[in-house]
């Protein structure tokens, strides 16, 4: 690995490692930069798969517009030990599950964000704060 | 699974406690005269009963940014009435990026524990929304986080080494006061530090005594003094309030890992901040 692809790397998991510990704390400051959180966006998809992982738990589902064109989202939660104190579990979604998800999401356009809550196929909802 | 985790965690305090006797017969000075028991001072033999897991109290300042009583939002960071800078250490303070609070920078943060993974120290981790525990012995009181997980080795009936190495977390040495106060004595501490998620330096010269007082069955609350006369004019103090926690402790393992780190960046942030 050259010192310019050693570099950038450095860079990156400094971000990566940064958003670890921003994310955290800014819950009890309102989140800022990287997603847009003056509303929140409802979006209804179908679960793909559900991350329960340090820095944060990741949820992937797709949402199909009205042309039947498929994206595919990822929204990010706290991690697992804040979580658990607000009643998720590893298993609180699972695939194929059909969801309601708001979410704080991308100011420039791009599939990902923050939750909110999420409503599941049964109508309870989960909330993300 | 609950009883696997609780046998998990059993297993890892029994190994710590090894671990620490171990270290203590390597390294910690003789203790004092007077035998193991818990030794209480101020004019009190009873032993602070600190037991239980505590977390932030979300009424009473919560996590917050700073550690000065006066902004504890940290929303006039370098300009703090209570916190007396030596001029370069104001100067230090301002011209750092926190990864978060109100002037947050999320790729531009200097902090120390955000850039290199480190550990963040005392009392910057009472800055994080994590639980901690206290685990009295009659030799020692550990003080466990779920952040890390991390852990601190408070020795009762001891002192100080005469020329500790400086060290992430320091040497602490504590005793009793008062029927309900631990107090804490910590020296030793390398300058690689904040002291709190905005950026208040120190220098090797941190001696830092911490107050752990139970005010009541479900209230703890954290007086601290920083006195660092290589970074300060005076001491000044701060505080950290707790609620008694009963939902269970380290019940998922809050580590730092680069590559579950580097994942969710790619994933998440990278999209997010592309142009």
């Amino acid at each position: 690995m050259n010192s310019h692809r050693k570099r950038h790397l450095g860079i990156l998991v400094a971000v990566a490692i940064g958003f670890l510990v921003a994310i955290p704390v800014r819950a009890h400051h309102g989140a800022a930069g990287l997603y847009d959180m003056s509303k929140p966006v409802m979006m209804k998809g179908t679960i793909t798969k559900f991350e329960w992982t340090n820095p944060h738990n990741q949820i992937y589902f797709d949402v199909k517009d009205d042309k039947g064109t498929v994206a595919h989202w990822i929204v990010a939660t706290e991690p697992p030990q804040v979580m658990l104190e607000r009643g998720w579990t590893r298993r609180s979604l699972k695939e194929g599950d059909q969801v309601t998800v708001y979410a704080f999401v991308a100011a420039n356009g791009s599939p990902v964000g923050n939750l909110q809550r999420i409503v599941l196929p049964d109508g309870k909802e989960l909330s993300a704060r | 699974m609950r009883s696997r985790a609780a046998l998990v965690s059993a297993v890892g305090l029994t190994a710590l406690m090894i671990f620490s006797l171990v270290v203590r017969a390597q390294n910690a000075p003789p203790a004092r005269p007077g035998g193991t028991a818990p030794q209480a001072q101020g004019g009190s033999s009873k032993v602070a009963d600190l037991t239980g897991d505590w977390a932030p109290d979300q009424k009473r300042g919560g996590i917050g940014q700073s550690l000065s009583l006066s902004d504890i939002g940290g929303r006039r960071r370098g300009q703090e009435d209570d916190i007396p800078y030596q001029p370069w250490a104001q100067k230090k303070t301002i011209s750092e990026k926190s990864s978060t609070g109100p002037d947050q920078g999320f790729a531009q943060t200097t902090d120390p524990q955000v850039l290199y993974c480190e550990p963040p120290g005392v009392p910057h981790i009472y800055l994080w929304p994590i639980k901690t525990k206290l685990v009295q012995t009659p030799e020692a009181v550990y003080i466990l986080h779920e952040l890390g997980p991390y852990f601190r080795v408070v020795w009762l009936n001891s002192k100080h080494p005469e020329d500790p190495d400086p060290q992430w977390w320091g040497h602490s040495i504590g005793w009793y006061e008062n029927d309900n106060t631990l107090v804490v004595d910590t020296i030793g501490f390398n300058d690689k530090t904040w002291l709190d998620q905005v950026g208040h330096p120190h220098t090797e010269q941190l001696h830092l005594t911490e107050r752990y007082r139970r005010v009541d069955k479900t209230t703890m609350e954290l007086d601290m003094t920083i006195d660092d006369p290589g970074a300060y004019t005076k001491p000044w103090n701060a505080r950290r309030n707790f609620t008694l926690s009963t939902t269970g402790f380290l019940r998922y393992q809050q580590i730092c890992s680069v590559r579950e780190n580097q994942r969710f960046f790619d994933n998440l942030a990278k999209p997010a901040i592309a142009k």
